[in-house]
């Protein structure tokens, strides 16, 4: 039993003095909004490069998980609402300063566009099902010969959804653990790295499947190094930053963090997968899933610990 | 035929060497942290924890169990649980530098896959039993007891393999 108690002179409903607001269905959204970046943005970068016959899987079957995954996001963000009735505002406005107003008009776009994307594959991935309708067919037609601009929109609007989730975060200046600048690129990094393994987990070509484990190789390096910086930013800055520093070095997330998060979710699916290059048989599954599973262990990490520290004291 | 030899080839290295290894490896455990190794404590552990969440009331009344619920903290919160980890981590590198890994049940041709899965869930049943009498099981009581020199370390040594030689004269055409 562990109860605390502290009087504050704020009462601001939900902010402050709250100390929980947040739970599993937003670290949930945020993975997978991540991993949908990540997808998304290989997807378009490689047919903005014109190679889309060296990676099938990223293209087609990639993107419909993406669809899942939006899709289950954003039921688990409607999910989280207080007032769900009154979702329709936050399309009443655009604010340049608010990470959340971005996040929410991104996240439509790319929605609408992914399903665009998947819907100009529609008779490559479903043969059997061909379109009927006369104007179903035209418009399929106007989509395959206009991928290469779907392409060329929804490369940058990828890359701001995946870097809002850490923006977001990180814009809440009452939550010391979030708030550096460094969670934004790491989050951007992590959510590309899960939609690389992703797609790795559903490859059955060999070829794409030795090129995505190099991307992956590359950024679970990348994201090792933000992490470093996240933490000797926080080592370095003030007490209550300190305070949010311990909570991942030597307090109640630590194993998960260390344990979970950096030794199974980065530093071992990276060995195995710099074994598989050097062309060892490794189960490709393995280092996928512990990948997967850990980018979304990682934003459960930082949601729940982010929210135990506070200015308060 | 040739399939078979193909399933039982090893590329393991020599027992002795191993045994060589094992023996700096516990010496290193006990440098870095001041204690033997052990294996079925991860396991204790997690039953522990599987009782305690399914009922609570059980695992609070009952001797053996209430023994590890200290309060407020959680059995799997032991070292053991995260050697257990790496030993599996461990093996699964060891097994794909190799190219050891894939499915497959090791039996002796003469025998089924079945009725080797049925001997070894019922060895390992017989040995978590005796490992939970014994408190510890061949790593933490015999080899951790044997390596402080402490009796009850070479007497669970010498019981252990006493025991299995005697055994195997009758399960021995299960392998042979």
């Amino acid at each position: 039993m562990q109860e605390e108690l502290f009087i504050s002179g704020r009462n601001i409903p939900k902010i402050d003095p709250s100390l929980e607001v947040w739970h599993f269905p937003i670290s949930l959204y945020l993975f997978l909004g991540g991993m949908a970046a990540g997808i998304i943005f290989f997807a378009s970068l490689f047919t903005i490069l014109g190679k889309e016959n060296k990676v099938q899987t990223a293209i087609k079957p990639a993107m419909i998980i993406v669809l899942f995954a939006l899709s289950i996001g954003l039921i688990a963000l409607f999910y989280d609402l207080t007032h769900k009735l009154y979702v329709w505002r936050l399309y009443t406005t655009i604010r340049v300063e608010s990470p959340m107003s971005w996040g929410a008009w991104v996240l439509l776009f790319v929605t609408v566009a992914s399903f665009l994307w998947v819907f100009s594959y529609f008779s490559e991935l479903f043969p059997k099902w061909s379109i009927k309708t006369g104007w179903l067919k035209s418009f399929e037609r106007y989509l395959i010969n206009h991928r290469k601009q779907l392409a060329i929109i929804l490369l940058p609007l990828s890359i701001i959804l995946g870097i809002y989730t850490g923006i977001l975060l990180s814009a809440f200046n009452a939550r010391p653990l979030w708030n550096n600048a460094i969670l934004g690129p790491l989050f951007l990094v992590s959510g590309l790295s899960t939609g690389a393994a992703c797609i790795i987990l559903f490859s059955r070509d060999h070829i794409e499947r030795k090129l995505f484990s190099k991307i992956d190789l590359a950024l679970i390096i990348i994201e090792l190094a933000l992490i470093a910086h996240m933490l000797m930013g926080m080592y370095a800055g003030s007490a209550v930053q300190l305070e949010a520093l311990d909570i991942l070095i030597r307090g109640e997330y630590t194993v998960m963090f260390f344990v979970f998060v950096i030794i199974l979710g980065l530093i071992f699916p990276a060995l195995l997968e710099s074994i598989e290059l050097l062309g060892f048989k490794v189960p490709v599954v393995i280092p996928a899933l512990l990948i997967l599973i850990g980018g979304l262990l990682f934003r459960m990490v930082m949601i729940e610990a982010g929210q135990l520290t506070r200015y308060l004291y | 035929m040739k399939k078979a030899e193909n399933q039982n080839r090893h590329i393991y290295w020599n027992p002795y060497f191993g045994g060589f290894l094992l023996g700096l490896l516990i010496l290193f455990t006990f440098y870095i942290t001041g204690r033997g190794l052990g294996a079925s404590g991860a396991l204790k552990s997690s039953v522990v924890t599987v009782v305690n969440q399914v009922s609570p009331e059980h695992s609070e009344t009952n001797a053996y169990y209430s023994k590890f619920l200290k309060d407020s903290n959680s059995p799997m919160n032991n070292w053991l649980v995260f050697e257990a980890l790496g030993v599996i981590l461990g093996a699964f590198l060891s097994g794909a530098l190799t190219g050891r890994i894939q499915w497959q049940t090791q039996h002796s041709p003469k025998i089924t896959a079945r009725r080797r899965l049925v001997f070894a869930l019922i060895g390992g049943l017989l040995f978590g039993f005796g490992a939970q009498i014994a408190r510890g099981c061949t790593s933490g009581a015999a080899l951790s007891g044997i390596s402080m020199m402490a009796t009850a370390g070479f007497i669970s040594m010498l019981t252990i393999f006493g025991t299995g030689y005697l055994v195997a004269y009758f399960f021995r055409k299960n392998w042979i």
